[in-house]
């Protein structure tokens, strides 16, 4: 239940609450540039969606496996030819960047190839984007994302497979509203009297502006919803009440306070 | 065929040569530089969490703690999910090691983002005695006021034994309360929960730690 | 374009307000819009893009004529990929608070359209000197843009520039002026767009003139 609670937050987080275009300022190159119709918008959303899911997925794989610090695959490779005590402390975490960008790029083109052959109506529809979005910060940056929660963070609390999957499907779909939302707006301001200079990327951004405020107003919703799911928050904090003397103070039991008036006189 | 894909290659392989040994000194020269900038986050907050209350009770004025940093031992529990801080004050005296409190580090949601903290406990982690937001993310001007002093001072003093309240108006002295961040009253509750359920946590394993220190 | 291209300084005066980067080409708007938050991590910023810039464009024209074709844009990017980790580490190791702040954008230089596109425009096809004027001119180009988006969001959300506080003071009364939002992602986007539409507006008024002078 926890596991699904957490699958659940991490979805509405990234598609809605820290959008990648909005909030993140990722992927702002397309927003831009493909906004125009809302097919084409689409298009691209659907084709970022499909390419993200496949990046974040190998970038899993290849931190987990081979570039954190002491990760089995490494270690195994470099136990073959050096000391175990020295394999074991192998950290190719400084070659992630070179990695990343070269798995984005290959996935991209193995995309691309695999569309041509089986898909061709598919490849038809996503051809012109697919090339497009090694470019693509979004994807970048959703790799660095899978990256921050499997390197960066105490090992009871780093990402398996599936969560890391959920962040780049979900960033995807996020990326599809926030295109097609702002496409749908831009087909109708063409029909608007916008001041010559700011005609073109100047409205854009003002306008993805007012959509992000729009957006801030997901800012907490992933906290309500936590609540929800672990129950209120008050028998949280009745619990920690119980929990903390019977827990605490019977087994060892403070002898006197001596610096209580001190911290007193601080405190006024 | 071997030949041609060589011929067209080399440029790339011996590239890709260059700059892997590049960044192989890259990471010699400087990654135990970058190793002790993220200790030093955590450690040079330690001496002011803990010194308020112990060093004017040890030698009745305010102290210089100097050798706070070096003389701190980390001491994992909770089964080695967590670390506290053991905190010690090497004095003048080589020998005398002075135990001057614990720091423990609290994890959780806020508003936007997660919020880290770190928390020092006296002695017998009875009383806080600091608390300072070591990662945060909050609106800017409202919710990331919890890095001022004037919110992270509220906790100075405050009892441990009891879960602290949150409240929107000023709290009454002694009543184990401080008083939320006008328009953040989410992320200040945050702080809140963040702080009891460490310092209960750590409360929880502390008489396991005293047995293994004696 | 021609062998012999632009000379070096026209390559370098050409970055800086002709072909700026960000306002001209707009290129590169992921850092303009991310980290403008305050000056300090604007130049920060800017000044890892113009390292990365500079190495690249280097190392670029010395293998100008070595290059295949098809292989061309793998040798940028793997250069490129190289110098952002460099860039990166160095400011873990010497800048580790700006590091923190700026976090995943440093890593997103390597997707950063404007150093691709110099070592395609320029660099694969000029000399050593023609192709660093022309990193330094984009990258100063890049540093003004980047700084005045910086100017304008610092000054109306945190009321400091260069975090010397110049119209308020953080925890007084005078932070009741604080716009909040300059300082959250919509704020950026509608700076960046009104920036944007002010340059182009300047650049039409000199054509209009221009135009009236010839007449």
């Amino acid at each position: 239940m926890e596991y699904l609670s957490q699958i659940v937050l991490i979805a509405i987080g990234a598609a809605l609450i820290n959008n990648f275009v909005l909030h993140y300022f990722v992927g702002i190159c397309p927003f831009i540039g493909v906004s125009r119709r809302v097919d084409m918008a689409f298009g691209m959303g659907a084709a970022v969606t499909f390419v993200i899911s496949i990046a974040a997925m190998l970038s899993w794989v290849l931190t987990y496996y081979v570039l954190q610090p002491g990760a089995p695959l490494a270690k195994w490779i470099a136990g073959l030819f050096l000391p175990a005590e020295i394999a074991a402390q192998v950290d190719l975490s400084v070659l992630t960047y070179i990695v990343y960008i070269f798995v984005i790029a290959s996935s991209v083109q193995f995309v691309e190839m695999y569309l041509r052959k089986f898909l061709p109506a598919l490849y038809k529809s996503f051809g012109v984007f697919l090339p497009l979005i090694t470019t693509n910060c979004a994807i970048l940056f959703a790799c660095l994302y899978v990256m921050k929660m499997v390197v960066g963070v105490e090992p009871a609390e780093q990402w398996g497979l599936v969560p890391s999957l959920t962040l780049a499907f979900f960033a995807g779909i996020g990326f599809t509203l926030a295109i097609v939302i702002m496409a749908g707006i831009r087909e109708e301001l063409d029909h608007c009297d916008v001041p010559a200079p700011l005609r073109g990327p100047g409205i854009t951004l003002i306008v993805s502006g007012i959509l992000a405020l729009a957006f801030l107003a997901f800012t907490g919703m992933d906290r309500k919803l936590e609540k929800m799911f672990k129950g209120d928050a008050p028998a949280v904090t009745a619990a920690q009440d119980a929990q903390v003397p019977t827990s605490a103070s019977p087994v060892w039991k403070p002898p006197a306070q001596t610096d209580s008036p001190d911290t007193d006189t601080q405190r006024q | 065929m071997k030949n041609s894909s060589l011929g067209q290659a080399w440029l790339v392989l011996l590239l890709s040569l260059a700059f892997g040994a590049a960044l192989a000194g890259v990471q010699v020269g400087w990654g135990p530089i970058i190793e002790q900038n993220k200790r030093n986050k955590t450690y040079d907050q330690i001496p002011r969490l803990v010194h308020d209350v112990e060093a004017v009770d040890l030698t009745g004025k305010p102290a210089k703690l100097s050798g706070v940093k070096e003389a701190t031992e980390e001491v994992p529990y909770d089964d080695g999910k967590s670390v506290a801080f053991k905190v010690f004050w090497q004095g003048k005296d080589p020998a005398g090691k002075v135990h001057l409190g614990w720091v423990i580090k609290g994890k959780g949601n806020g508003y936007a983002d997660v919020i880290e903290v770190l928390i020092g406990l006296d002695r017998k982690a009875e009383r806080i005695t600091g608390m300072t937001v070591l990662f945060n993310n909050e609106t800017p001007g409202l919710g990331n006021k919890i890095t001022t002093e004037k919110f992270q001072g509220q906790f100075r003093g405050l009892d441990a034994a009891k879960p602290v309240g949150c409240e929107k108006s000023a709290p009454a002295p002694g009543a184990n309360r401080i008083q939320a961040i006008s328009g953040a009253t989410i992320s200040s509750e945050s702080v809140c929960n963040i702080v009891n359920q460490a310092v209960a946590g750590f409360r929880a394993q502390l008489p396991a730690l005293n047995k293994k220190d004696h | 374009m021609a062998k012999d291209g632009p000379t070096p300084l026209e390559r370098f005066l050409r970055g800086i307000i002709p072909e700026n980067p960000v306002f001209r080409q707009v290129l590169g708007t992921c850092p303009t819009l991310a980290i403008t938050g305050t000056v300090r991590q604007a130049i920060t910023m800017s000044a890892a893009v113009m390292f990365v810039l500079i190495c690249a464009n280097l190392i670029t024209s010395m293998i100008r004529n070595l290059l295949k074709p098809h292989l061309r844009i793998l040798v940028f990017t793997l250069t490129i990929a190289a110098f952002v980790t460099i860039a990166d580490k160095f400011l873990a190791a010497f800048v580790p608070d700006m590091s923190e702040k700026l976090g995943p954008y440093i890593p997103l230089i390597v997707v950063n359209c404007i150093i691709i596109c110099r070592c395609e425009v320029c660099a694969s096809k000029q000399g050593l000197a023609a192709s660093a004027a022309d990193a330094v001119g984009q990258g100063l180009g890049n540093t003004l843009a980047l700084v005045a988006m910086a100017t304008v969001r610092e000054l109306l959300g945190s009321g400091s520039w260069f975090d010397i506080p110049l119209f308020w003071k953080e925890g007084t009364a005078g932070e009741q002026f604080r716009w909040s939002i300059m300082n959250q992602p919509p704020g950026a986007f509608i700076t960046f767009g009104l920036l944007l539409g002010a340059v182009v507006w300047i650049d039409q008024l000199h054509q209009k003139r221009a135009a009236a002078a010839k007449r």
